[in-house]
């Protein structure tokens, strides 16, 4: 145990001289985190995974006007008014064109008169027989960002229509309520017989309700998804098995030095070397996540994004990291033993991690690739780590949830470690 | 039944008038692997116990592969070494215990102080507390580098990182101790210091097997001599008795006339 002790701070020594190594080992999982966030909250955007933001430009100023933000409001749709002595509807066109806005929306000057108008004309037409006068028709002007995906500006033309639509159907019982009521005065029955004051209320309940049903137990305090309790773990994920590296470079620079033949000649074995090492790089790879964790969780709040949280299971996040760390160390004592030189290791375990990082889902989600590819992912230890971060932190599921993944994530461990040790005794 | 063929082997190499061998390597033979050029090619040697023994051979001779396999570091093709009586199947920990080894690569971490390469490797060795400060003391004075004992390696001079490297090897005491080239691009004043302790470390009983192509270095400390060539022990003794049995005036030309003028490291 002494030994193991004496070998594990001898590399933390060595870790904390080498600043420059650190440096890189830390900066580069937290510059990724926060660039990649912030690219991905644009995406999002873009996607409506976020809620959208529509401009409009109320020139009538009428009860249109108000009644269209009452019904969009609670959906995902966050309105900015533009004060029409201020702005034009050719200011609005620019604001959507150059993409500072994902929608644009303009109601022309007199549009709740027209609108009235038009409800009244069309139950006259309907009422009077032999009326042929051309239905009045109201138009609205809307701008979409030319970056926004297709399935967005349609959801979102059909959120608009659907509050359009319910306004002018408002309005059209409204109206036929009146003519009831006039005929029902001429009919000499009394008024409170019929419902016709809460005639629009209660035509317009809903028949149906979507129930959405979401699989396993979820959580209810779980955050709602979004790219930061993706991205932290991600990136995070991402950078320690980037420690592969430098903890294959370790060994490879005492095997072609003296000192692999030193320590070959001391009464103990290589084993307590390897146990060293990995505790000293999983130390790396927690202080690592600690790191980005943070940033996530108190940089990205004062940005604009929202806070990373692993309150849900703390517990359950630690194993995850710790898991994670001991694949990516064995990782990289397979690579240190396996090649000759560290520029055959660093190629090699790059690629090898940058592969598996998108494979895993770590760059692009799992579900988003295609089928092949989907299959392919779970030979990706990334993909193990990630799949049990998302499932605690996003899914909001209990550790039994994510057995199989840390089974995984161990196995390899000890696999890549016993290839090593076997190759230990190869070059003997 | 391979054990005991091993044991016998053994026993016919190392049991000579009731006394054991410090070094006894019988019939060695190893080849690398992707290489045509056999490494070693039937080896024997033996090295009696308070023996300062003198490997001598040319670049490629087979001396660092003789070294590694003495020292366990590789397994060979196929004969059988045994240190003390014992082999490193058996007693490999044993083995490690008693056996100090100086590659001929500098083995020290270069981020790490003279102090804190002696603290890592003596506590490998099982030193611990007031012991092991005084060996690491021992150690740096030995060395001369006690005022240098805090600074990294890295900066030291190219003399100095080859005492220290010299004094790692001899941190846990060792009885036998295989110097693989220690003299490589010392200047003469590092390199007379070394050959001085070596001298007075094998007056206190330490066996040292000490490789080198440096002649004249072989002839003023080995009390006998191997000459290697192209894996072979091509002749073996005292350098005065070799030197009378060839008649030539010194090792230098002994060597020349044992293995030919041509390169041996084309």
């Amino acid at each position: 145990m002494l030994k193991i002790i004496t070998a594990t701070c001898k590399e933390l020594i060595l870790l904390k001289r080498d600043r420059a190594g650190l440096l890189v080992l830390f900066l580069m999982p937290a510059l990724l985190v926060i660039v990649i966030t912030l690219v991905q909250e644009n995406v999002m955007e873009l996607t409506g995974q976020k809620s959208t933001q529509l401009l409009l430009l109320d020139l009538d100023e009428g009860e249109l006007g108000i009644n269209l933000r009452q019904r969009l409001a609670g959906e995902q749709i966050e309105i900015v008014a533009w004060d029409k002595q201020l702005k034009t509807s050719v200011d609005v066109e620019k604001a959507i064109a150059t993409g500072n806005y994902q929608v644009g929306l303009i109601i022309p000057a007199g549009s709740s008169v027209t609108m009235r108008e038009a409800a009244t004309q069309l139950l006259q037409t309907t009422v009077q027989s032999g009326n042929d006068q051309p239905a009045l028709r109201l138009y609205l002007k809307v701008f979409f960002d030319p970056g926004i995906m297709p399935g967005l500006r349609s959801g979102i033309t059909a959120q608009l229509q659907m509050a359009l639509g319910a306004i002018a159907m408002e309005m059209k019982i409204e109206n036929l309520g009146k003519e009831i009521g006039k005929l029902v005065t001429q009919l000499g029955i009394p008024q409170d017989a019929l419902p016709i004051d809460n005639l629009s209320e209660h035509i317009g309940q809903p028949l149906f309700t979507l129930d959405e049903n979401r699989d396993g137990a979820v959580d209810s305090e779980s955050p709602p998804y979004n790219p930061v309790q993706q991205n932290v773990p991600a990136w995070a994920l991402f950078g320690m098995f980037f420690t592969a590296v430098p903890l294959a470079g370790s060994i490879l620079q005492e095997r072609r030095s003296g000192i692999w033949i030193r320590l070959a000649s001391l009464p103990l074995s290589h084993l307590v070397l390897f146990v060293g090492k990995v505790i000293a790089f999983v130390v790396v790879c927690l202080c690592q996540f600690v790191l980005v964790g943070l940033i996530g969780a108190f940089l990205f709040p004062g940005i604009g994004l929202p806070a990373f949280s692993i309150s849900q299971n703390p517990g359950a996040v630690l194993l995850v990291v710790f898991l994670s760390s001991l694949a990516a160390c064995g990782f990289g004592l397979f690579l240190g033993m396996a090649c000759s030189t560290y520029e055959q290791a660093s190629t090699l375990g790059y690629t090898a991690i940058v592969a598996s990082a998108a494979l895993g889902g770590v760059m692009v989600p799992v579900y988003a690739m295609p089928p092949l590819m989907q299959e392919l992912a779970i030979i990706s230890p990334l993909n193990w780590g990630l799949n049990a971060f998302l499932d605690i932190l996003v899914r909001g599921d209990a550790l039994s949830a994510i057995w199989s993944d840390l089974g995984r994530l161990t196995l390899f461990f000890f696999l890549t470690m016993l290839l090593a040790w076997n190759l230990v005794r190869a070059r003997k | 039944m391979a054990e005991t063929a091993i044991m016998k082997s053994i026993d016919s190499c190392t049991l000579k008038n009731g006394q054991v061998d410090a070094i006894a390597a019988c019939s060695l033979m190893k080849r690398y692997k992707g290489s045509g050029h056999q490494a070693l090619n039937d080896l024997s040697l033996q090295v009696t116990k308070g023996e300062f023994f003198g490997l001598l051979g040319a670049n490629g001779a087979g001396k660092t592969t003789a070294v590694s396999l003495f020292s366990g570091f590789m397994s060979p093709d196929s004969g059988t070494v045994s240190i003390m009586g014992m082999g490193f199947r058996r007693d490999a920990k044993k083995i490690r215990q008693i056996l100090g080894l100086v590659p001929q690569e500098i083995a020290l971490y270069d981020q790490l102080t003279a102090r804190e390469n002696l603290l890592f490797f003596g506590r490998l060795y099982g030193f611990r507390g007031k012991k092991l400060q005084e060996r690491i003391d021992q150690c740096l004075e030995f060395s001369r580098l006690t005022e240098q004992a805090s600074r990294l390696v890295f900066s030291y001079s190219g003399g100095m990182k080859r005492r220290l490297n010299l004094a790692t090897g001899l941190l846990h005491l060792p009885e036998i101790l295989f110097l693989d080239e220690p003299t490589v691009g010392v200047d003469t004043q590092s390199r007379h210091l070394i050959h001085q302790q070596l001298v007075e470390l094998n007056q206190k009983g330490t066996t040292i097997l000490y490789t080198t192509h440096y002649m004249e270095e072989a002839q003023e400390l080995c009390s006998r001599i191997g000459i290697l060539d192209a894996g072979s022990i091509i002749k073996q003794g005292s350098p005065d008795e070799l030197l009378k049995q060839s008649d030539c005036r010194n090792l230098e030309d002994l060597f020349l006339q044992l293995t030919g003028k041509q390169l041996r490291d084309t």
